[in-house]
């Protein structure tokens, strides 16, 4: 795979080491901005209020 | 057999050879090299298939591994950076509001959104203060700021008689503004700033790990207190142990007095 993107990529060894951190960076870009803001809220680490849940109505206690 | 062998040295490249010399001499020499050439890539090429496919499979496996990694360092380090650029923005907002309304008229006039207030805790370092915003939503306390709950139970403001003014913050990022809520103890002093008043206010019991559906903590009279009577109580809740959400952690504490908030805004005793 990352072979394969290494071959396919224009210009001598340097250049291509400079389009793969590029690369990397627009993937971290696109993880930080979008991706992880979209799946935080799915993963349960983030919920710090107590609430009545889903259904339960009261709570118990 | 023979001519087997000779289509296989043709196509394998060898074919070079076979006309310069006499076919008896050189077919002992490359009917060897012939077959041996010829099984030797097959497998070499299955073996190449397949390990193609574990070769892409791992770079995935690895893939999947850094991306793991980077949502770790995502969460607790860069929502954390994210919020407090916002909360010292809001933070400053408010002040300068402040500042603004105390030139131009005197008197209590707030949007809950852009800031009730500041929460200090000053047994989490000196000069810790969080901003009091309205709501204990993802989208708000994701920047960096204590809300006070709405709903399931609706907080009472500071300055009604009574009631219990509850909060709740990210343990873990965003801020991580209630991050060390467990070092809070009986005694601890919590004070809540508003435009004009100090509202100062002594922890009196904490509840270290609680069911998440534990409402009744929130209630004007919080359950499980140990308290009674209505009262003008504090209830700050955060999620426990840290980097988990299974728990809930709550303080609670109890107005002891109230200061006006001078010119100069000049901290109450507690404070210094």
């Amino acid at each position: 795979m990352y072979g394969w993107i290494w071959r396919h990529l224009p210009g001598n060894a340097w250049v291509r080491a400079l389009i793969c951190l590029l690369l990397v960076l627009a993937v971290v870009y696109v993880l930080f901005q979008y991706v992880f803001p979209w799946a935080e809220p799915l993963l349960p680490f983030g919920d710090v209020t107590v609430d009545s849940g889903t259904g339960t109505g009261g709570g118990d206690r | 057999m023979t001519t087997e062998n000779d289509d296989v040295l043709e196509t394998g490249g060898a074919g070079q050879d076979s006309p310069r010399a006499p076919g008896a001499e050189t077919s002992p020499e490359d009917t060897p090299a012939g077959p041996d050439a010829d099984t030797g890539a097959g497998p070499r090429r299955r073996r190449g298939g397949v390990a193609a496919v574990v070769g892409v499979l791992g770079e995935l496996l690895i893939t999947v591994g850094l991306v793991l990694a980077l949502f770790v360092v995502y969460s607790l380090w860069w929502t954390n950076v994210v919020a407090n650029r916002e909360a010292a923005r809001k933070s400053e907002k408010v002040r300068e509001h402040w500042a603004q309304e105390a030139e131009e008229a005197p008197g209590r006039s707030w949007d809950p959104r852009d800031g009730v207030g500041f929460l200090h805790l000053p047994a989490l370092g000196k000069g810790y203060e969080v901003l009091i915003v309205k709501g204990t939503g993802t989208e708000e306390l994701n920047k960096g700021v204590a809300g006070y709950y709405t709903e399931p139970v609706r907080a009472a403001m500071p300055w009604a008689k009574r009631g219990n003014f509850s909060l709740a913050a990210h343990r873990d990022g965003h801020g991580a503004k209630f991050h060390k809520l467990d070092k809070l103890d009986k005694g601890d002093v919590v004070v809540v700033e508003t435009k004009d008043t100090w509202y100062v206010y002594r922890v009196f019991n904490t509840l270290p790990e609680t069911s998440k559906y534990n409402v009744g903590a929130l209630e004007p009279i919080p359950k499980g207190s140990g308290k009674k009577r209505a009262g003008r109580y504090i209830t700050l809740t955060t999620c426990t142990p840290v980097y988990t959400s299974r728990h809930r952690l709550i303080v609670w504490g109890e107005m002891v007095r109230t200061q006006k908030v001078d010119d100069k805004r000049t901290l109450p005793a507690e404070l210094r």
